[in-house]
């Protein structure tokens, strides 16, 4: 019993398609898309621009419906907005008249249910980031990596099931991403979420994940799907790994038959 | 190798007379007394009182009458001579304009946010309301006289009828400004409509709003002085029109000094609670 839960998928997509309409036309954003996702495990979706990862994300986390298909969380079908997903996107999205900690607050305070107990965890999820003395400060007077970081801890402070992020770091200079990727891969170590991590750099997705989708473009499917060796926590020196080259340069072939399929 | 050496040599040096002139003052310039704050405050007032002063030589020298163009001192003379008059007349137009503003703000608000929430509002709406900005309202005017007779409710109703537009728009811009995705967090999170308004759409509508309000205060004076034209009863805009009639020139332009004076202190009251408003919700 104990077994079957613990093999339970926590993400499962199936057949899923979505079709826009647009006043020039239909236009078809996930053309068939499945996978299944095991709890606990961190999976990169790689793809080109404009494939419909996020368009994918948006309908796993109830934001979009799907044309047809299912996706399933914890086994129940998705229909609305997921309440426990944590997510963060490419820009922070935080409010710039709000503190660092009331911008991490802020989910729980949307629902009305700001306690003494969510505020302790804010101010420990805070901590883990490494923004403790900045908790009073407003977010204009943080860097952009700083910024993100609190839009991590504030994905985190609703304790949610799955954590989406959509391209989290590309906004961020490539020092900053760098120093992001290992802060998360530190932070997600503690709290081990069932994450769903959409990027366009191959290096963060090989470093952070477990597994690693590659999406194609047109039609936009699920072409690959690798799983990622090395041992947790991961430290920085796993890219001099032989082996973390070669996954690299597969994956790189892969995205590169379906960008030259155009 | 000497001059590598002097090269060494010289580095500390130009590094310290780089560093030295920064705690002393910046080098004066023509107007160097006028520095910072200053310098937006007085530069102004000198332009104005220029101009004041070759208005007054221009109006001697000439020996322009009074009844054409009177001298800025004439002006002056007859604002303190019937200073406690125009005040008196000052009431009405002052309360219609805030009575004005004030149902601008209401009713722009009120409309903005039917617009955001409701597709089909937006879509029925919002076009005819940018298409209400090109016409000239102040052609409309004698037709809320014909409407509402001649008292303070159709002066105020016309203030309102031409103030209310920048205060939909503005607030609109603003109420719709928010990020995508953070709308979107908003409902992943399970925060229902209004209090996505209150916590999130209103304090980042704040800075649009108040450029609105801005607009509305001076267009809601100007819809009051013009319905006191057309109605003549009392009013500011009303002894305007009176002291033409009667070639009082030195009355006009004091009844229009007292306007812009109240008109500045009404606007200051605005930026001021914007500047209020920005420390909180400004970014």
């Amino acid at each position: 019993m104990l077994a079957q839960v613990e093999t339970f998928k926590a993400i499962t997509a199936a057949r899923v398609r979505k079709v826009y309409e647009t006043p020039s036309g239909p236009v078809e954003a996930v053309a068939e898309a499945g996978f299944e996702i095991a709890r606990g495990d961190f999976v990169s979706i790689l793809g080109p621009s404009g494939c419909g990862k996020s368009t994918l994300m948006l309908m796993i986390a109830g934001l979009e419906s799907t044309t047809s298909g299912t996706i399933t969380l914890d086994g129940l079908q998705v229909s609305g907005p997921q309440t426990d997903a944590g997510m963060m996107f490419q820009d922070p999205t935080l409010l710039p008249w709000r503190s660092v900690l009331d911008n991490v607050l802020f989910p729980i305070d949307m629902r009305g249910a700001v306690s003494s107990e969510s505020r302790t965890r804010a101010e420990s999820l805070l901590r883990m980031v490494d923004l403790w003395s900045f908790r009073d400060k407003r977010p204009r007077e943080l860097s952009g990596g700083m910024r993100q970081r609190v839009a991590l801890a504030r994905a985190l402070v609703n304790d949610p099931r799955i954590l989406l992020m959509d391209e989290p770091f590309s906004a961020l200079d490539a020092i900053t991403r760098d120093e992001m990727g290992y802060a998360l891969a530190r932070i997600w170590d503690t709290t081990r979420k069932t994450a769903i991590f959409i990027t366009h750099s191959i290096r963060e997705a090989i470093f952070l994940s477990d597994r690693v989708l590659v999406m194609g473009r047109r039609p936009s499917t699920i072409i690959e799907d690798v799983r990622i060796p090395f041992e947790r926590p991961r430290d920085p020196s796993i890219e001099a790994d032989p082996r973390f080259n070669e996954l690299y340069l597969h994956l790189k072939a892969s995205i590169h038959r379906t960008t030259g399929a155009q | 190798m000497n001059g590598i050496v002097k090269n060494s040599d010289l580095a500390p040096t130009s590094a310290a007379s780089a560093r030295a002139p920064l705690p002393a003052p910046s080098p004066p310039s023509r107007l160097g007394v006028l520095r910072g704050q200053a310098r937006l405050v007085v530069l102004p007032v000198i332009a104005a009182a220029l101009v004041i002063t070759g208005w007054e030589a221009v109006v001697r020298i000439k020996q322009i009458p009074n009844t054409l163009l009177p001298a800025p001192s004439a002006v002056a003379i007859r604002l303190t001579e019937t200073l406690p008059f125009l005040l008196g007349q000052a009431v009405p137009t002052t309360l219609e304009t805030i009575a004005s503003f004030l149902i601008s703000m209401v009713l722009g608000i009120s409309l903005a946010v039917l617009i955001c929430k409701s597709r089909l509002m937006r879509d029925a709406l919002y076009p005819n309301i940018v298409l209400f900005q090109l016409i000239p309202k102040i052609a409309l005017a004698p037709l809320f006289i014909v409407w509402l007779g001649i008292g303070s409710t159709s002066r105020i109703t016309f203030g309102v009828f031409i103030s209310f537009f920048p205060v939909v728009v503005a607030t609109l811009t603003g109420l719709t400004s928010v990020d995508r995705d953070l709308l979107r967090l908003c409902k992943a999170v399970g925060a229902d409509e209004s209090r996505i308004y209150a916590k999130v759409r209103f304090p980042a509508a704040v800075p649009h709003l108040f450029s609105g309000l801005k607009i509305a205060i001076t267009f809601a004076m100007i819809g009051v002085i013009v319905g006191e034209f057309i109605t003549a009863q009392a009013g500011l805009g009303y002894m305007i029109l009176f002291a033409a009639s009667q070639a009082e020139m030195t009355l006009i332009f004091a009844s229009i000094v007292v306007l812009c004076v109240i008109g500045l202190v009404l606007y200051g009251i605005i930026v001021m609670a914007e500047a209020l408003a920005l420390k909180k919700y400004g970014a």
